[in-house]
């Protein structure tokens, strides 16, 4: 409760020092308006009239919808890869045997390019939901699984033996010796891993279903349509941003301070 | 002589380690920034009221024909050496401390070439513009010798505010070639790309002045924390100010202008970020909130120039400049001015319903003439009333202040 407290006692000193964020992003907006006024309208939409597409197509149901979908698909996608890679990670790593065994079979796990993992997945799954989420576990699963497994086996076996000698219950022993070294590993990991299943799922969308927000976006390619393929694009963008900087970054600050 | 005067008094000498021996040295003359405002806070009066009878037609100066240029030129150039003055003469002896106060006949005589200034330039149209040029350009000449220690110093501490009047320096003389018709690039273009030029030596100067404010203010009141400001916000903020003058200059109509405006607005909001401290929270200090304004108006001017912009609106960017202009070069004067004349004349930062009121109607004028284009209805009211209002924290500086900068400083140190 206290640390939910001191993040939120933070949060609007945090949300004000992203100005010279966005200040650096305008920039960039700024240099995406030159590219428009170099290449021209079809290759290259100017910012204004994206945001204008963007503004009608966030007024439009049918949009929401598709977003709905691939909303679904991720988050199904993630949840289980975070549920069994933060589980797996974590019993791998007590066990010397099984992180050194593992260690290969997520090297190949994250050596697969997602590509091929999508075309083994449409001759498996068919076209359709399972595929996506599937492509998305295969991707996003190896990467927490690894930050599960450092956490354990990192922990310091001196904080370890000092907890037993003190004979500290064991719940205390998880909150105060374990979790909050395990946590600022597997922490960041679940980060990494939102940011794969979010552009995965767009991929595997794009590539092997007929609904969701990658599937637009080959509609838009097909149609030469670059004002709504951009404004997909910013969406995309903008929902991971709002994740990440808005809702992870503090928890992840606040998590990893002891650190420093 | 108790511990606490013996504090006060070592703060006080940290100012200067050697004071000059002339002798006979009155009080309006014991230190750089006290002569200058005695004469600043009237003539930005005088200047106002002038330039509201001018625009009205009730007195006839045509300016060479170009009243709007030489209006913006003398709100720009005309004030800035005074500002400048003031902030270097007091500043300076501090931030290196084997330098001697300027003081005496010596100031005297650079408060005359100052006023000899201000004359040519109300008497343009009698003296020519030769004589406005080389008095004006004199006066700047001299701040840059009078800082050359800052810009020759190994460490280049404070070397960038040294380059930036240089550069000053460069962009006045050009102007008046210009108006002496030697060059032909639009004066109004030049005087643009000043105020950049302008905003990023305040901006340089604010860095320091916050420092040094805000880190006295809280030693005083017993806040135990410590303030610093980060030259990378500083610099992102000087590099978007500097992009939008250079790329105003050369495409004044182009989107990307726009985007760029909005940027520097944010990239300048940014400073702000330092504001909220580790440990204490410090923005109900008055003198915090006062500072902070400064960036909140400069924000606000290049945001709405760069909104205005991408609507593809120019008239309504030049009301909108003047939230950079009335509103942040007005309020940095007048926090250089309010601060420092508490504080170099041997008193505490104070702040009362007199300072409060001085950034209150700076703010309100700013507001006023900057929204012009949403209330066009009211403009001709809108126009002159914001100009009194203007004015009306310097009358509240001379009653406020007058008699401290007339005086020796109240902790008995010589300054």
């Amino acid at each position: 409760m206290k640390f939910f407290l001191k993040i939120l006692k933070d949060f609007p000193a945090y949300l004000w020092s992203g100005w010279g964020a966005i200040a650096s992003i305008l920039l960039f907006i700024a240099l995406w308006d030159v590219g428009n006024q170099v290449y021209g309208n079809l290759v290259l939409p100017s910012p204004l009239e994206t945001f204008k597409t963007l503004y009608a197509m966030l007024h439009s149901q049918e949009v929401w919808e598709q977003i709905d979908i691939t909303l679904y698909r991720a988050s199904v996608g993630f949840g289980l890869s975070l549920l069994f890679g933060s589980i797996l990670g974590l019993i791998a790593g007590f066990f010397a045997t099984a992180s050194m065994m593992s260690r290969p079979v997520v090297t190949i796990l994250v050596g697969m390019p997602p590509i091929a993992w999508i075309v083994l997945a449409m001759i498996w799954f068919g076209m359709g939901d399972e595929t996506v989420i599937f492509t998305v576990i295969v991707a996003s699963f190896p990467i927490i699984f690894v930050g599960a497994l450092q956490g354990t086996r990192t922990l310091d076996g001196d904080l370890k033996e000092m907890a037993d000698s003190f004979h500290f219950p064991w719940h205390m022993k998880f909150m105060d010796v374990y979790f909050p070294h395990i946590f600022s590993y597997i922490f960041p990991a679940w980060v990494s891993g939102l940011g794969m299943a979010w552009k995965i799922v767009i991929m595997a969308e794009l590539l092997a279903t007929s609904d969701g927000m990658g599937a637009e976006l080959a509609i838009a390619r097909s149609q030469l349509d670059t004002p709504t393929a951009l404004a997909l694009v910013t969406i995309m963008i903008g929902s991971l941003m709002f994740i990440e900087y808005i809702i992870l970054e503090p928890i992840k600050r606040e998590v990893e301070s002891w650190r420093s | 002589m108790s511990t606490q005067q013996e504090e006060e008094k070592l703060h006080a000498t940290n100012h200067y380690l050697y004071y000059p021996d002339e002798e006979g040295i009155p009080p309006y003359l014991a230190y750089g920034f006290r002569p200058v405002f005695l004469l600043l806070a009237p003539y930005l009066i005088l200047s106002m009221v002038l330039w509201g009878f001018v625009w009205s037609g009730t007195i006839n100066i045509p300016f060479m024909d170009n009243v709007i240029v030489w209006h913006v030129y003398e709100m720009l150039f005309g004030i800035l050496p005074a500002g400048v003055m003031a902030f270097l003469t007091t500043g300076l002896p501090e931030l290196f401390p084997g330098m001697i106060p300027f003081v005496g006949k010596r100031l005297k005589y650079v408060m005359l070439l100052w006023i000899a200034g201000r004359i040519s330039f109300w008497f343009i149209d009698i003296t020519g513009v030769y004589i406005a040029a080389i008095l004006n350009l004199a006066m700047l000449a001299w701040l840059i010798w009078f800082a050359k220690d800052v810009v020759l110093d190994k460490l280049q501490r404070h070397a960038s505010i040294g380059y930036a009047l240089v550069a000053l320096f460069g962009i006045e003389s050009w102007f008046f070639a210009s108006m002496a018709g030697f060059a032909s690039t639009d004066p109004m273009a030049i005087l643009r790309v000043a105020l950049g030029a302008i905003v990023i030596l305040i901006l340089l100067a604010m860095r320091r002045v916050n420092m040094e404010a805000v880190n006295e203010l809280m030693e005083d009141k017993g806040i135990d924390d410590i303030y610093i400001s980060r030259p990378p916000l500083t610099n992102l903020a000087i590099f978007s100010v500097a992009l939008f003058t250079v790329v105003e200059f050369f495409y004044p109509d182009n989107s990307a202008l726009g985007w760029i405006g909005i940027a520097t607005g944010a990239a300048v909001l940014a400073i702000t970020s330092d504001y909220n401290l580790k440990d204490k929270f410090i923005l109900n200090q008055p003198y915090v909130i006062y500072l902070y304004l400064i960036y909140i108006m400069m924000a606000l001017g290049y945001a709405l120039m760069g909104w205005d912009i991408l609507l593809g609106e120019p008239y309504d960017i030049n009301s909108f400049r003047h939230f950079i202009t009335a509103g942040g070069l007005g309020l940095a004067y007048l926090m250089v001015m309010v601060t420092i004349g508490w504080i170099h004349t041997g008193r505490h930062l104070t702040s009362n319903i007199y300072t409060h009121l001085m950034v209150f109607f700076i703010v309100l004028a700013t507001f006023m003439r900057g929204l012009i284009p949403f209330f066009e209805e009211y403009s001709m009211q809108l126009y002159f009333w914001s100009a009194i209002v203007w004015t009306l924290p310097f009358v509240l500086f001379i009653k406020v202040f007058y008699r401290f900068l007339l005086e020796p400083r109240a902790d008995g140190i010589k300054g």
